[in-house]
């Protein structure tokens, strides 16, 4: 099949990949700031594990072609894919503008993004009315395919979906999808059709559902501590339960990412824009800002109210492991607090460092270095952000030795306190270790 | 010799006995050219003063009387920073807290670093509390902030941030007063410790009113935090002149903006009292409110004398009291931003010049202060109104309003913005026919209904004089141009009554015999002294 992927970000790119991974001919077209140039050279606008190399192999072996003119695009594909940012719809109107005045057949668009409900039937009446004004008779349908992929496994997320929802009532459209499809949903049946505007709205539902659960687990963290009890034991307890399961249960320093927190947001605005209730997403969110800054407010009673002169370690900058990528990431809020309050940051990440470098800019207060130990000299505490494998098993006595004041605060729950208290370590994580 | 037995008084009172007395402000508005020459503007403010009872020989007398009684050198005497605030031997030098080192001179000159240090301190707090890095006990951001602090410490910040309401804050303001304990225990029911910061605002950190309400504020933080010391680091901001009393009270150095004893309370807001008005629309544009201030300030000292705007309201005023016998002002702002506008008047008004004694120690022979008081004006119009069309005293009014709202999108044609636009013009169009009445009365009334009103209880005396201030916008800046207009306007009354603006030794016997009564109520044996009436009283109250 011929398919043009509108937008080159993560969601986009690892589409492209994919699709020509399984023999399809696909153009990427850029939509933003990316450019041709550099992903020809593989230069990546994202850093996700597999992503260079697939790309790679797909433009080498010639099915997959980047190109910058739209016009390629509308001629080459018998699909568009829409992949673009959930706040960036107006680059997606502006495709649908330009494939309404020029298409010359039957389109098929599919929209991957995470857009307002009822923006695909908005976008195929749009079609529709240009192709009418032409005097063009062609048919054309806008598809919702939500995409579930998340950083850090994006190629897994979409080569092996525990669903694919297609958001249609158009049959033709669907028979091709469901083909395009095919080689991600080969081993059963993970197609769910419904109508297009259930299936957006899904997407969000599941992020309003997920992001619920990840501030309700912290609250619950957060009030065990004012008990002394350790919410890992509460955790096995409850994941247990089948009713809950086990995932999206880890209390942390709240969540983060381009996205996922965005996509909600989004939804709550357009929910209150109409006067609707969304009071308890609302609190969601706000709760999970002041998460963000738990280990800021841990720091801050421990050291009396008085950060002045402090030098802290930070471990992770990334709003999640494996990935290079700091927005909405609790560092940031973190880190901006603690300099605030006059203290000097050190702060060591795998990836992200460059990314949080642009973000913080030429101001004062934060070093970055290339190996986590080195983020220890001399510092009074060390905070942990990000959940990198490599922090998991780190060098106890080394730390010891270097840190000018033996103190952790764990905000990923990845330490045991009575281990660290054997080497001499004050230990503070989210509804476990000391309280404080 | 007082005032009243002066050449140029002498020569008002002819003026007005021999026809300007009862002259009836139709009539006046015969001249066609009336309006122009009895306005006045100065940037963002027009000031319409031509429906008043005056002609050009009135304004000519009354600028005679203003030379006799040496008003140009009191003004000079004002902003050089002399002693002008002669029973307490000091200057009242707020026009020095907003000249931002521009055209002062004297001590206004030699105060201007202490000046901006102060502000840049407050620069520094504002920044901090508004960038959501000041942190309460538990290390969340401070959201509310809450200002103790009573007359100046309380109406200046009340009345602009009100003002300002359209402009976004990034912390919620509260005010508390009252020196019963209502205010404070009803707006702690709804505020957590962990994010509320209190600004004790006192200009001699004694104010009993203040610092009961700051005990109470001190005991509900106890209920959560152990530490009495970050109590006073993390959630009390002291502004005051005494640096030492707030220290005794426990707020540390870092925590003390200061001003000075040269700052009279009622003209403080332009200090570091100002700080609930910083928190709400940031450093920068608390600037432009001091700027508008200086304006008014540069304005008063170099316009002559007849197109000096404070001066010449000033002197319609004394023609009003004095020779009209009108003894009572209303203040009537067009908008409900401008709801405390009227109190703040009050006290800036009445505080000033509410004296019967000159100068030299002698009791006045002639009328001073008018009673003042106000309301928003299309409230007023379904309360007090009908006394000011059809009562038996004579009232002057000034009407405030705004030309325009700056908080509409030009072009924009949303709901919000339609009923804003149309409402505003409703409110302008009550505010221009207002003026209109109680200056025609029956005149007012067009030919083809005459016939409906025809009957006692329908008719409309008029004649009433009136002042109209439009301003461009309600902005920092036109307020500060208002305030200060206001508060030069009342150093004209008091400089042509030969009284002190600056004191009030009114309001110190009261605050004494209050603590005799409160030790009266706590052991009811000390009321025996009292009159039966107070005795009686307390008796109820005595547990």
């Amino acid at each position: 099949m011929k398919v043009s992927v509108f937008g080159c970000e993560l969601s986009g790119l690892v589409t492209a990949g994919l699709l020509a991974h399984t023999g399809n001919e696909v153009m990427a077209l850029p939509v933003g700031n990316v450019k041709v140039d550099d992903l020809e050279k593989g230069i990546l606008p994202r850093q996700e594990p597999g992503l260079d190399q697939l790309i790679a192999n797909q433009y080498q072996e010639g099915r997959l072609t980047f190109e910058a003119d739209w016009q390629a695009g509308i001629v080459h594909g018998n699909v568009y894919i829409l992949s673009m940012p959930s706040w960036r719809a107006d680059r997606a109107e502006r495709v649908i503008e330009e494939i309404g005045k020029t298409a010359r057949k039957d389109v098929v668009v599919v929209n991957q993004s995470t857009f307002p409900v009822g923006t695909a039937d908005r976008f195929q009446a749009s079609i529709k009315l240009a192709f009418a004004q032409r005097g063009l008779v062609a048919k054309a349908a806008v598809v919702s395919m939500p995409e579930f992929i998340s950083e850090g496994s994006a190629i897994n997320d979409f080569s092996k979906p525990s669903r694919v929802i297609l958001g249609s009532s158009d049959q033709d459209a669907i028979r091709l999808l469901r083909d395009l499809m095919r080689p991600f949903n080969h081993v059963t049946d993970q197609v769910k059709i419904m109508s297009t505007r259930a299936a957006e709205y899904t997407k969000y539902a599941v992020n309003a559902l997920l992001a619920t659960r990840i501030s309700l687990v912290n609250e619950l963290a957060n009030n065990a501590e004012h008990y002394n009890i350790d919410i890992e034991e509460v955790r096995q307890g409850l994941g247990s339960d089948s009713r809950i399961g086990f995932s999206y249960l880890f209390p942390g320093c709240g969540f983060g990412g381009p996205n996922f927190a965005a996509d909600v947001e989004t939804l709550v605005g357009s929910l209150q824009s109409k006067g609707y209730d969304a009071d308890l997403l609302k609190v969601v969110l706000e709760n999970n800002e002041i998460q963000k800054e738990v280990l800021f407010r841990k720091a801050w009673r421990f050291f009396k109210n008085d950060l002045r002169g402090l030098k802290i370690a930070v471990w992770g900058l990334s709003f999640k492991p494996n990935t290079a990528t700091v927005d909405n990431s609790p560092s940031v809020k973190t880190i901006e607090a603690l300099v605030a309050q006059g203290a000097e940051v050190v702060a060591y990440d795998p990836k992200a460092g460059p990314a949080f470098a642009a973000y913080w800019g030429e101001k004062p207060g934060v070093t970055l270095v290339d190996n986590m130990y080195d983020a220890l000299q001399h510092v009074d505490a060390l905070m942990i952000l990000t959940e990198w494998r490599r922090f998991w098993s780190p060098d106890y006595d080394r730390m010891f030795e270097l840190m000018n004041r033996p103190v952790i605060f764990d905000g990923r729950n990845i330490y045991e306190h009575s281990v660290l208290a054997e080497h001499g370590f004050r230990y503070f994580a989210i509804g476990r270790g000391e309280v404080i | 010799m007082g005032v009243e037995q002066s050449p140029a008084w002498q020569a008002l009172q002819v003026h007005c006995d021999s026809g300007m007395g009862s002259a009836h402000l139709s009539a006046l508005f015969n001249e066609v050219s009336r309006t122009e020459q009895f306005s006045l503007e100065l940037e963002d403010l027009y000031v319409d003063f031509s429906k008043n009872r005056i002609n050009e020989q009135t304004l000519s007398l009354l600028v005679d009387l203003a030379e006799q009684q040496k008003l140009p050198t009191a003004i000079q005497a004002l902003l050089t920073g002399e002693k002008v605030n002669d029973t307490e031997g000091r200057p009242a030098l707020h026009t020095a807290l907003r000249a931002d080192g521009q055209a002062v001179s004297g001590e206004a000159a030699k105060v201007q670093p202490e000046v901006e240090q102060a502000l840049q301190k407050m620069a520094v707090m504002a920044d901090k509390i508004r960038a959501k890095h000041w942190r309460g006990y538990s290390g969340k951001p401070i959201t509310d902030v809450v200002n103790i602090g009573v007359g100046g410490s309380d109406l200046g910040p009340l009345m602009i941030t009100h003002s300002l309401q359209t402009i976004d804050s990034p912390v919620n303001l509260h005010f508390i007063s009252s020196i019963d304990g209502t205010q404070t225990s009803n707006l702690l029911k709804s505020l957590k410790q962990e994010t509320t910061l209190f600004i004790l605002a006192s200009k001699s950190f004694t104010t009993i009113d203040t610092l009961s309400n700051a005990e109470t504020a001190k005991d509900w933080l106890q209920e959560c935090i152990e530490d009495d010391a970050v109590i006073y680091a993390q959630h009390f901001i002291g502004v005051s002149t005494k640096p030492d009393k707030m220290t005794e009270w426990g707020i540390p150095p870092e925590n003390q903006l200061l001003f000075w004893d040269w700052v009279g309370g009622r003209y403080s807001l332009w200090s570091a009292i100002g700080l609930p008005i910083a928190l709400k629309i940031g450093m920068p544009r608390f600037r432009e409110l001091l700027q508008g201030a200086h304006i008014m300030d540069q304005h008063f000292a170099t316009a002559p004398l007849a197109k000096n705007i404070p001066v010449v309201l000033g002197l319609i005023d004394v023609w009003n009291v004095n020779f009209l016998n009108i003894h009572d002002k209303a203040i009537l702002p067009y908008d409900a931003r401008l709801k405390y506008i009227p109190s703040y008047l009050e006290q800036l008004v009445m505080e000033s010049n509410g004296k019967s004694v000159a100068k030299s120690g002698e009791k006045v022979a002639y009328r001073t202060c008018p009673v003042l008081w106000g309301e928003v004006g299309p409230n007023a119009q379904h309360a007090f109104y009908q006394l000011l069309h059809q009562g038996t005293q004579a009232v002057m009014c000034d009407f405030i309003a705004p030309v325009e709202r700056d908080d509409i999108d030009e072009g924009s044609q949303s709901e919000r913005n339609e009923s804003l636009r149309h409402q505003h013009q409703l409110a302008m169009a009550n505010c221009f026919a207002q003026s209109r009445v109680l200056m025609l009365g029956d005149d007012a009334i067009p030919d083809a209904l005459k016939s409906a009103f025809d009957s006692p209880f329908k008719h409309y005396p008029g004649n009433q004089p009136s002042n109209t201030i439009l301003m461009k916008t309600i902005s920092p800046k036109t307020l500060g141009m208002l305030i200060a207009l206001y508060e030069h306007k009342t150093y004209v009354e008091g400089v042509i009554w030969d009284i002190n603006s600056f004191d009030q030794w009114g309001v110190e016997l009261g605050k004494l015999i209050a603590k005799e009564a409160y030790s009266a109520i706590k052991d009811r044996t000390l009321a025996e002294g009292f009159d039966s009436s107070t005795k009686a009283l307390i008796d109820r109250v005595a547990k």
